[in-house]
């Protein structure tokens, strides 16, 4: 699949087309960095949007406002995300499920408002945009050098998931997600690993963060803190299957895809799109829920075993 | 350390809810190699005692010793890496695990890498009678199995103290005469055990001493045999009618 990914530059070159790829690859990569959390350590966020927020600024700040690289800015994002994730992981362990969720959501919220109103420094809502200065080290890339650039980032949370799924920290990290209580018995530090896996997962998001805010050239504090966008990095994880590898990449296949076309196709009715754009999002999540719990990776799997049975 | 040492010491152990004292300063000592049992009825703080010593609850008052070590308020984890550890009442399995994973995740605490732990996992799950089992979810499991997935899973750590709470409620005959073979068999290779369970039969087949609970104190101590003439155990527990069935 990533394979194909790589190729694709090479015999298109239609720019439609690449731009959906280097999105389809970024939201898959930033919900893989959410399934290191929700998925393999049972640490459901819903305001994941925070480090994704925190890496756009951080990356657009540096540049506009210190004059310094968006790598530079992508690695001051990485550790702000580190401390913010460490005090958000910490939580997890007074605040289970629902609660955490919604505190995770409280805190997007807060830097939301707090960034919209520092307007000396951040610009407030009206935004900052991000100057094109082309070459790598200024991360001006053409669409073909993005979409290799968002494949890497992909591969990189990828990687970091398959590394979950077969080492032992990834096993026992699976032990605290199906019970905290047993885990312990079991000589796991528990608090230690959860607070390790939503901050692995807030970096991740960050750096995700910081290279959207180049991609797209423009960060404004109501997009990038959004609610909406916590629940789409949670929402392509569970439709394509929780804890899985793949799952992040299938869900955002088909999210993406499905949005890029509906954008496509009712950019004329004015005020459609973002109702329709809703409802695709909820039956997609209903007739997961209902017919494939474990997600679309989940049918493979089962196709898999059906086909070892026969 | 000598040998003459007690594996586990409690001094004075008391644990409050509020109001309502669920452990009052019990005191007790367990030697190596030795199955001790725990009895007393529904609330005697039996549960509550377990949690205390494998280091859920943070006592109010006392300490505990394990292996020459103040374990008092330290962590379970921690308490797991010195070589005690426990099953639970409730079963907790991880349910949408295999059952060898299960076991697995209890053998990474003692070995570096997944490939030594799954070894020593497929040893567990033969020996604790599951090995027909292994591949299969461990939420598809019957209450027996998981009953012994529980055992599973705390042998894996390579305890030397085993504290099982009730592994033996709710099995059928032939379950059960499993089960206290298993034991046995831990037993023999040298594993100490503390022992919570309801069904006297089974504790007088099993425990070498047995403590006494009630309203979260120690009313009695020692052998099984003067255990059950003990007038308060009778009282507080056993009831006239065991008495007379065992005359």
């Amino acid at each position: 699949m990533f394979g194909l990914a790589a190729l694709t530059p090479i015999l298109v070159r239609d720019a439609y087309f690449l731009d959906s790829l280097v999105l389809i690859l970024l939201w898959g990569a930033l919900s893989a960095a959410w399934n290191v959390a929700g998925g393999y350590a049972g640490q459901v966020s819903i305001g994941h949007a925070s480090f994704f927020g925190i890496g756009a600024y951080s990356a657009a700040l540096t540049v506009t406002r210190f004059g310094g690289g968006p790598w530079f800015g992508m690695l001051v994002g990485i550790v702000i995300s580190i401390g913010a994730g460490f005090i958000i992981g910490f939580l997890s362990n007074r605040l289970k499920g629902p609660y955490f969720a919604l505190s995770t959501i409280a805190f997007s919220q807060v830097l939301l408002i707090g960034v919209s109103r520092w307007r000396g420094f951040t610009s407030g809502a009206e935004g900052i945009p991000v100057p094109f200065r082309p070459g790598f080290a200024t991360l001006g890339l053409g669409h073909v050098g993005w979409v290799y650039m968002a494949l890497a980032v992909a591969l990189v949370c990828y990687a970091v998931e398959v590394y979950l799924e077969r080492s032992r920290v990834g096993y026992q990290l699976a032990g605290v997600r199906e019970d905290e209580d047993a885990a312990e018995a079991l000589g796991i530090p528990t608090r230690r690993l959860k607070v390790g896996a939503v901050t692995l997962s807030a970096a991740l998001t960050s750096v995700c963060g910081s290279l959207w805010a180049q991609y797209v050239g423009f960060v404004d504090p109501t997009y990038v803190f959004s609610v909406d966008l916590s629940v789409r990095f949670a929402l392509n994880t569970i439709i394509g299957g929780m804890g899985t590898a793949l799952g992040p990449f299938l869900g955002s296949i088909l999210i993406t895809s499905l949005e890029t076309y509906l954008r496509a196709t009712f950019a004329g009715v004015k005020a459609g799109f973002t109702g329709i754009y809703l409802i695709i999002y909820g039956t997609a999540l209903i007739l997961v829920v209902r017919f494939v719990p474990d997600g679309l990776a989940g049918i493979a799997a089962r196709v898999r075993v059906r086909r070892a049975h026969a | 350390m000598s040998d003459a040492a007690p594996i586990l010491a409690l001094d004075r152990v008391t644990k409050r809810f509020g109001g309502l004292t669920a452990v009052s300063g019990v005191s007790f000592r367990v030697e190596a190699r030795e199955i001790l049992g725990i009895i007393g009825p529904n609330g005697a703080g039996k549960t509550t005692l377990f949690n205390v010593i494998s280091g859920y609850y943070r006592p109010e008052s006392g300490r505990i010793h394990f292996a020459g070590h103040d374990v008092t308020g330290q962590p379970p984890h921690a308490i797991c890496r010195l070589g005690l550890t426990r099953t639970f009442q409730l079963v907790k399995p991880f349910g949408n695990l295999s059952v060898i994973d299960n076991v697995m995740i209890g053998a990474l605490t003692r070995l570096p890498t997944v490939s030594a732990a799954r070894l020593d996992a497929e040893r567990v799950v033969e020996t604790c009678g599951l090995a027909a089992h292994a591949a299969g979810h461990a939420r598809t499991l019957p209450i027996g199995l998981r009953k012994r997935l529980e055992v599973a899973r705390a042998l894996a750590t390579r305890p030397r103290l085993l504290l099982l709470d009730e592994v033996m409620a709710g099995l059928n005959p032939t379950e059960l005469a499993g089960m206290i073979e298993l034991i046995r068999r831990l037993h023999a290779d040298g594993l100490t055990l503390i022992v919570i369970e309801h069904i006297m039969a089974a504790m007088m087949r099993l425990a070498q001493r047995i403590v006494v609970l009630h309203h979260g104190e120690t009313i009695a101590e020692g052998a099984p045999a003067a255990i059950t003439q003990d007038r308060r155990v009778v009282d507080a527990y056993l009831g006239e009618e065991f008495v007379l069935a065992q005359a």
